[in-house]
């Protein structure tokens, strides 16, 4: 079992495969060795720990993915794969605030298949959208100037349908 | 110390210094203990070194491109912080080398490789999100320069370390050779050490390609496979002549074996395999082809010596050198030759002795001599070609060139037949019935195959047919025959080499011989049918066809002595019924009559030929006749008469007084039976002129059939291209002759199968 703490410092306690689908973890265990001591988090709380572990969970049978520089092949693949699984559809099923969250923690840990399942998510919620609902869904300011859109526009054309 | 950095998490973690501590203390003291909190803590401070965003992401507000580019200076700031760290890591490291040299430098050297590409590692991995996203797209975007953390710090040693201990007298590579060459001396080194500081030149020389870490050998090969290369020869260049100064050809040879081995186990001990090809060559040059003469003189005085363990060494050493083997084998051709020749000429000089000892005339060789000499020579070598020599193919060729040379000219054979004759007399001593060292199947089987082995190289296999078969048509009608198994074994031997057609004629005499068994007992049975009283003479023939029997009816008249000719006239009448159309010629030379003689105690009975028995018959009536008296009555040319009468007197069973002859009443002999059919020594003398009559005529047909079959194929050929053809297609026959092909094919223009083709004036056209 693996003890990992959080920023609020609360304590989770997993199995070694659950918390070995974070590269982060995986490479600290192997170098460090047989330490029994907890692991800080410094960078994740708990309540967004408590959901990526419930992915981990869920996914801890799955394959290693290659380190990325081994094959660019594979993950040329990997990105070009935009299906999602059913389970990983239900459980990405939260508010904006805890997607943005898992999606930084991922990162953060190191987890190649999340990472990839939250930004699929928000790009499925970008397409087909115009960059007014764009901005709005996501509540970014407009800071460009009407000309700067203008050649934004033409230079894009060729994109519109 | 925990407490305090959980306290102080937000300032330390935005911090290089509290980074720089980090690295440092991976890279200064590996062991000491590492905890979760401070790997992760370390991990952190990269991430969030890179990602300085943090907090503004978080409020929701991402303003365009800030992420990007913030993030983007802070790794290049982190990247280049890292590169100053390793800078000045190492330069610590290398003036502690000022002082070191020779082994303590390559001690110093291989522990503080060690430590450093151990802490590399780890801090590679401490700066996992530096790699995976700041260098991976600079990388992405094409900027050279940019490299993984590990590969950083490896450029960073090869820079800082390696190059300007390359610069300073190449100390650490001249280290190392001299180390190399301690080893070479005989004394103890670090093995591990060596390979260890050779492994780090080629990790040095890895070269970060955005797919696959490509260990590339430029550096190694440049920075030490070259010296040391240089080194080597160096140093075998000095060994090899202070050892041949004070020692054999044959102890060298040893020495090098032993040191290509040991030179193979160098580059598994501690060089990078690439350069095991490079190694041998250098080795093979400086050890081998640089004393190639020297080893290529002694070749000689160890096939004169039977030196085969030697040979073998040279063999093995110069087959490693391109086009090495080339004058060892013409050395050995050479060689091989001159012993057959000498083999021979000892046979010959034996029989010059025995018959001037004798007080002959006559120095035949004796074939069994003769070919056993061959023999000998060629096991010998072929003995030396399969161990010594590994059977090599080239050898096994030059072996055999030699044998050919010698087996068809030598001392004994001047002449090209003289080989074929004597071998074919060898078989026929082998097959005879009086062969008592044959009398087992087994050594009679080997003797026919070494035989056979000495046929291969015979030339002219025509003229060897001519005599193998008047060998075989004696044998068969003098039932001298030791084996009928035996004898086909021989043709089977022969058709194998030669193919079908050279052994037809063979295999047709044997089975004349079977049918003629049949024929005989059928001739009987009919006899006693018809109730004919011939029960006193008992009977047996055989009848051949002329063709393939190499017998001719002597020049003579004769009668049929009147107790013969009955039977004689009844077995006539008996065949031509048989077989209408047929003609028989009877040999009555080669026949063989059993007389007994009733005249002496005890009763002996004479094994004769018809002649003498129609001589000796004529007593039956009178005890005395006359020279005159006795052509009468047997009507026989005087040249067959008077060797017969010659014969009959020197067996003691004629007394001679000037022209009258008179039995011998009180002739003696040890044995019971005697046999006085014999053939006389002119005669012998006489068969072999006439075989290669024969063999001369015969090629004449050989020629032009060969020609013909060759342009009925062709239709048009030039001159030389058929003289081409006719040789390759003649030559495993005899060895044919230019004129000679030229010859046939004048005849064969002259009797219109071949036409010069119009308007040239060396193409032949093939006339159906």
């Amino acid at each position: 079992m693996v003890t990992l703490t959080t920023n609020d410092g609360e304590k989770f306690e997993v199995e070694k495969p659950v918390a070995e689908r974070s590269v982060l973890i995986k490479n600290m265990i192997e170098d460090i060795g047989g330490d029994s001591e907890p692991i800080p988090l410094p960078n994740v709380s708990a309540s967004v720990l408590k959901k990526v572990l419930e992915w981990c969970e869920h996914h801890k049978g799955d394959p290693v993915p290659p380190p990325t520089e081994a094959n660019d092949a594979a993950e040329e693949t990997r990105r070009r794969n935009i299906d999602i699984s059913e389970w990983d559809g239900k459980f990405i099923q939260v508010d904006q605030e805890m997607l943005f969250e898992i999606i930084l923690a991922a990162n953060y840990l190191d987890i190649k298949p999340l990472l990839d399942l939250g930004c699929k998510t928000v790009a499925n919620m970008i397409k087909g959208k115009s960059p007014e609902e764009i901005r709005k869904l996501f509540n970014i300011q407009n800071d460009f100037t009407p000309e700067e859109e203008a050649q934004i526009k033409r230079e894009n054309e060729w994109a519109e349908e | 110390m925990l407490s305090r950095l959980q306290v102080n998490l937000l300032e330390d973690l935005l911090s290089w210094g509290f980074l720089e501590t980090g690295i440092d203390r991976i890279m200064l003291n590996f062991t000491a203990g590492m905890t979760n909190h401070y790997y992760v803590l370390c991990y952190t401070t990269c991430y969030n070194y890179c990602t300085n965003t943090k907090g503004i992401a978080a409020s929701g507000t991402v303003g365009r491109g800030a992420t990007r580019g913030s993030a983007n200076v802070m790794g290049s700031d982190l990247y280049n912080k890292l590169t100053d760290y390793f800078k000045r890591h190492l330069l610590k490291l290398r003036t502690a080398c000022d002082s070191l040299s020779d082994l303590a430098l390559i001690q110093f050297y291989f522990k503080e490789w060690t430590s450093y590409t151990r802490g590399a590692n780890y801090v590679s991995r401490l700066f996992t999100y530096l790699n995976r996203y700041w260098v991976k797209r600079e990388k992405d975007e094409g900027r050279k320069g940019v490299f993984p953390v590990y590969i950083l710090a490896l450029v960073q040693w090869r820079d800082h370390m390696f190059y300007p201990l390359c610069s300073r007298n190449n100390k650490l590579v001249n280290a190392i050779l001299k180390q190399i060459e301690n080893h070479r001396n005989g004394e103890e080194v670090d093995t591990a050490l060596l390979k260890g500081v050779i492994d780090s030149f080629v990790t040095l020389g890895m070269e970060d390609d955005s797919a696959v870490r490509r260990a590339s050998l430029e550096l190694y090969k440049e920075k030490f496979q070259t010296p040391f290369l240089d080194a080597t020869k160096a140093h075998y260049k000095k060994e090899s002549q202070a050892f041949l100064a004070e020692n054999s050809i044959s102890d060298y040879l040893k020495r090098v074996e032993v040191r290509l081995e040991e030179e193979a186990r160098r580059v598994d001990l501690y060089l990078h395999s690439s350069t095991t090809k490079a190694l041998m060559n250098r080795c093979d040059e400086t050890l081998i082809t640089d004393h190639m003469t020297v080893i290529q003189e002694e070749f000689q005085k160890m096939l004169e010596a039977d030196r085969n363990d030697d040979l073998a060494r040279t063999w093995s050493l110069l087959a490693r050198i391109p086009d090495g083997l080339t004058p060892l084998r013409e050395t050995f051709e050479a060689h091989v030759k001159k012993s057959g020749l000498a083999a021979v000429a000892a046979v010959a000089a034996a029989a010059t002795a025995a018959s001037t000892e004798a007080g002959a005339k006559n120095d035949a060789v004796d074939p069994s001599a003769y070919i056993q000499a061959l023999l000998s020579v060629h096991k010998k070598n072929e003995d030396v070609v399969e161990k010594s020599f590994k059977g090599e193919k080239g050898f096994g060729e030059a072996l055999g060139r030699a044998c050919k040379e010698y087996c068809n000219h030598n001392a004994v054979a001047t002449t090209t037949a003289k080989s074929p004759e004597l071998l074919a007399s060898y078989i026929n001593q082998v097959l005879s019935k009086s062969n008592k060292e044959n009398a087992d199947e087994a050594n009679m089987e080997e003797a026919l195959n070494e035989a056979m082995t000495i046929f291969k190289y015979i030339d002219d296999k025509d003229v060897f047919q001519k005599f193998y078969s008047k060998n075989l048509a004696n044998r068969l009608v003098r039932q001298r025959s030791a084996s009928d198994e035996a004898e086909a074994s021989m043709i089977s031997k022969l058709k194998e080499v030669c193919g079908v057609d050279y052994t037809t004629r063979l295999q047709k005499m044997v089975q004349d011989v079977t049918l003629s068994k049949e024929t005989t007992a059928e001739f009987k049975e009919r006899m006693r049918q018809a109730g004919d009283n011939v029960q006193d003479i008992d009977f047996s023939i055989i009848v051949g066809g002329t063709v393939n029997w190499p017998l001719n009816p002597q020049q003579t008249e004769f009668a049929i002595p009147k107790q013969l000719a009955p039977i004689y006239e009844r077995f006539k009448g008996f065949y031509t019924t048989n077989h209408s159309g047929r003609k028989l010629t009877w040999l009555w030379h080669l026949s063989n009559n059993e007389i007994k003689m009733t005249y002496t105690k005890p009763n002996y009975i004479l094994i004769a030929s018809s002649y003498q028995t129609a001589i000796l018959v004529l007593f039956n009536e009178t005890h005395s006749l006359s020279y005159a008296e006795l052509a009468e009555a047997t009507q026989l040319a005087a040249t067959q008469l008077r060797p017969v009468l010659n014969l009959l007197v020197k067996a003691k069973l004629l007394l001679v007084d000037g022209d009258q002859y008179d039995l011998n009443m009180n002739f003696k002999s040890k044995k019971i039976r005697i046999n006085i059919n014999q053939a006389i020594r002119a005669e012998k003398q006489q068969e072999s002129n006439d075989v290669m009559k024969t063999v001369e005529e015969d090629r004449k047909f050989v020629y032009q059939a060969t020609i013909v079959r060759i342009m009925k194929m062709r239709k048009t050929l030039t001159h030389q291209a058929l003289i081409q053809e006719t040789v390759s297609l003649i030559s495993p026959m005899f060895v044919p002759k230019v004129s000679h092909i030229k010859q046939a094919i004048d005849h064969l223009i002259d009797k219109e199968y071949l036409e010069r083709a119009e308007g040239s004036r060396d193409t032949y056209n093939y006339l159906a």
